[in-house]
């Protein structure tokens, strides 16, 4: 605890068992707040939520066996994501190891492929050089989850500590690859370039670079596209915002990706739903990749200049070659952002707004439009995910919270929960869709134990909703079990956890109800009964290139269901 | 495409375990693997095939994943290319006392447990390597990358 505590850590998430009882007989006695979830995914989840939005390393704490495994998940997603953390295991007192002991599970083993460095404890002594490590190997390069497996015997040995590694918060290894030749190049690339694209990721975010990101985009007027994991970095309302790309980014964006020139990666991975088919994604473009990890160069995408290093770092010193140089708005840009504004104007990010029933995109914009500036908002995975992603207006970054890359189902409430812990003053909003809630919704209870504020936005179709919308374009609406219609009443269960819930079912409920769910600091559910069978528009269909985006659902299908419709009167 | 790798890691075996773990997501398959272990950890070389022709993303993987050190990798080449020589001598040491006798200036990279790796520098060549070497046990490599800083030879002369 002495360790952690010299780490600035504040608050751990994490459920006690027999082998980590040493731990938290040490945990009783120090300022270090501890928040006792219902299940150790949502130990990692929360530790996810909290390393988000505060750019620290969260961490989560679990036995041995059971409560290590629990944790997996939660340590894949943030392994996907670069997301620090620093998971703490207890494990099978050290001569017990390798004999199937009570509780025992090889956590190095099976953490392996989820985490970015591991340690087994041997000794007592050894505990705070490895904490220390552990903490610079999280926020280190490409961040990742960590994990410090524990054995009881280790937790209950008296040992003699020399000098502990100096205090303070673990600042990360500068990472620079890149040479001034390199970045000379990419700045006359950018500068002969007339139709240039800024394709911003979470490394944006890691690296705190967006005031970089805006100055850029700026300086050259270059309009910005963000993935999932980048939203936030860039403004949504600014005038050069794409928002996002990919499989459900806009009619403009995956336009200007296809038909750009130069394609500016900065800290993204082109990953596949992304790139779609990748043979199509920005065929005639330079590229140019700004990353810290140089794994990831020329994995998916070949590109023409890579600069490895950190993104602040990169882009400071690509803007002040740019500078050097005098570059400006060049009038030559002007009609490239006048033909992304004509593909804005021809195919908005839109629905149908006169709907008589609740349309879960005009559930998002009312929710962010009622939502303080800088509220913090997690999201699980599906649809819902989609929608916020396209409708809400992000004003900064670290306020978007998602499992991206791993894409798991329950990460939004419990991350929410996380988040809060780190900002308690700001809010914390979990949309979520009732799929994914039903995964995790046992913490109810610990957000009420703690009096922790979050608020829950379900957005309720009662069905797996993207994999139902998946069946129905992709499989010929065989549904297979994607109908969520047996689920319990989320209100009275909300209210069973002693949390106030209300249910919308019309849409001219939606504004009151939202205004009344965020007007105090306590939890709250809200559960919108929204529309079954909206669908998240554009689609890139799997395997297709971006320029092959469904932009609308197939007028084909509508009229079928018209005439269903007609025959059924 | 077949590659020769060779790396250290620290003396923590789960970064071994990294490694084989690496090979086995990136779709490398063994051909040949042979470790050995030193004073501050463990020393691998192994030949694998991969799929890709280019194999620079697993190198740069390698490197930047912790506890692993020193990662070079070499890509199978003609002879006339090459300049190292990987060597399954299987019991029979004769295969590289045969290298070593037709090139002395040969320097060792690797060896454990019957399979060596040798680099034969070009400028100390009396004659090609081809020549001497056309059994399939004598495989060329030549070095795409690695991690070791060259040695600055006129450099360290100076300093000398």
């Amino acid at each position: 605890m002495e360790s952690l505590s010299r780490q600035k850590v504040d608050v751990i998430f994490g459920i006690p068992g027999g082998s980590v009882l040493p731990l938290y007989d040490a945990l009783y006695s120090t300022n270090i707040r501890h928040l006792l979830v219902r299940h150790e995914q949502a130990a990692a989840f929360a530790a996810d939520g909290y390393a988000r939005v505060t750019g620290k390393p969260g961490v989560c704490l679990g036995t041995s066996g059971p409560g290590a495994t629990n944790l997996v998940t939660g340590l894949t997603s943030a392994m996907m994501d670069s997301i620090p953390i620093v998971a703490l295991t207890g494990q099978a007192p050290a001569p017990l190891i390798g004999k199937d002991a009570f509780q025992e599970a090889d956590t190095i083993g099976i953490s392996m492929a989820c985490t970015k460095q591991s340690f087994s404890i041997r000794s007592a002594a050894d505990i705070p050089s490895i904490i220390q490590k552990a903490f610079k190997s999280a926020v280190s390069g490409r961040p990742g989850p960590v994990l410090v497996d524990l054995p009881k015997s280790v937790l209950m040995e008296n040992a003699e500590v020399g000098d502990y590694p100096p205090a303070g918060i673990q600042t990360p290894e500068c990472v620079r690859e890149w040479t001034e030749a390199d970045i000379d190049r990419a700045a006359e690339m950018i500068l002969e370039s007339r139709r240039a694209v800024l394709y911003a990721g979470g490394g944006v975010v890691t690296a705190n670079a967006s005031d970089e990101l805006r100055e850029l985009a700026g300086l050259l007027q270059i309009p910005v596209a963000s993935t999932l994991m980048g939203l936030g970095c860039f403004p949504s309302r600014h005038p050069l915002s794409l928002g996002m790309l990919g499989m459900h980014g806009s009619y403009a964006t995956n336009m200007a990706i296809c038909q750009c020139d130069l394609l500016i990666a900065i800290g993204a991975r082109f990953d596949d739903r992304v790139t779609g088919r990748l043979n199509g994604f920005a065929p005639s473009a330079k590229k140019i990749h700004l990353d810290v990890d140089p794994s990831e160069v020329n994995k998916n995408v070949r590109v023409d200049l890579a600069l490895v290093g950190d993104a602040r770092e990169t882009l400071r010193a690509l803007l002040a070659a740019l500078k050097r140089r005098g570059a400006a708005a060049l009038a030559e840009r002007r009609p490239w952002l006048e033909r992304i504004e004509s593909w804005r104007s021809e195919h908005p990010m839109t629905y149908d707004k006169y709907a008589n029933n609740v349309k879960p995109q005009f559930v998002i914009e009312t929710l962010a439009r009622y939502a303080s500036e800088d509220a913090i908002v997690a999201v699980d995975v599906g649809q819902h995910q989609m929608w916020g992603a396209q409708f809400w207006k992000f004003t900064r970054p670290r306020m978007w919270l998602s499992s991206s890359g791993l894409g798991s189902m329950g990460y939004g409430f419990p991350a929410a929960m996380g988040a809060q812990m780190a900002f308690p003053d700001r809010q914390a909003i979990a949309i979520v869709g009732d799929g994914g809630f039903q995964m995790t919704l046992n913490d109810l209870a610990t957000i009420v134990q703690y009096r922790v504020p979050v608020k829950i936005a379900i957005i309720n179709n009662r069905a797996l909703g993207m994999v139902r919308q998946w069946q129905e374009i992709f499989f010929e609406k065989r549904y297979c079990d994607t109908d969520l219609d047996f689920a319990p009443d989320f209100v009275k269960l909300a209210e069973a956890y002693g949390i106030r819930g209300a249910r919308v079912e019309h849409r001219s409920d939606v504004a009151d109800a939202v205004q009344d769910f965020l007007s105090d600091r306590e939890p709250r559910l809200i559960d919108f009964w929204v529309d079954p069978a909206e669908n998240v528009y554009p689609i890139v269909p799997p395997g297709a290139s971006l320029a092959e985006m469904v932009v609308e659902p197939p007028q084909v299908a509508v009229e079928e269901e018209a005439l269903d419709d007609l025959w059924a009167v | 495409m077949q590659w020769l790798l060779t790396l250290e890691t620290n003396e923590d075996m789960i970064s071994i375990c990294r490694v084989m773990n690496i090979f086995r997501r990136k779709g490398l398959m063994i051909a040949t693997l042979a470790m050995t272990d030193g004073p501050s950890g463990f020393s691998m070389m192994a030949v694998v095939e991969s799929p890709e022709a280019e194999a620079d993303h697993i190198f740069n993987y390698l490197r930047r994943t912790e506890g692993i050190q020193n990662v070079t990798y070499y890509r199978h080449e003609s002879f006339p290319n090459a300049s190292f020589v990987f060597i399954d001598s299987e019991a029979d040491n004769s295969r590289v006392a045969q290298v070593l006798k037709a090139f002395p200036e040969s320097k060792l990279i690797f060896a454990s447990h019957g399979k060596y790796l040798l680099e034969v520098p070009e400028e100390k060549r009396q004659e090609p390597l081809s020549a001497r070497f056309r059994n399939p046990a004598f495989r060329p490599f030549a070095c795409v990358k690695t991690t070791r800083v060259p040695v600055r030879r006129d450099l360290a002369a100076a300093s000398a």
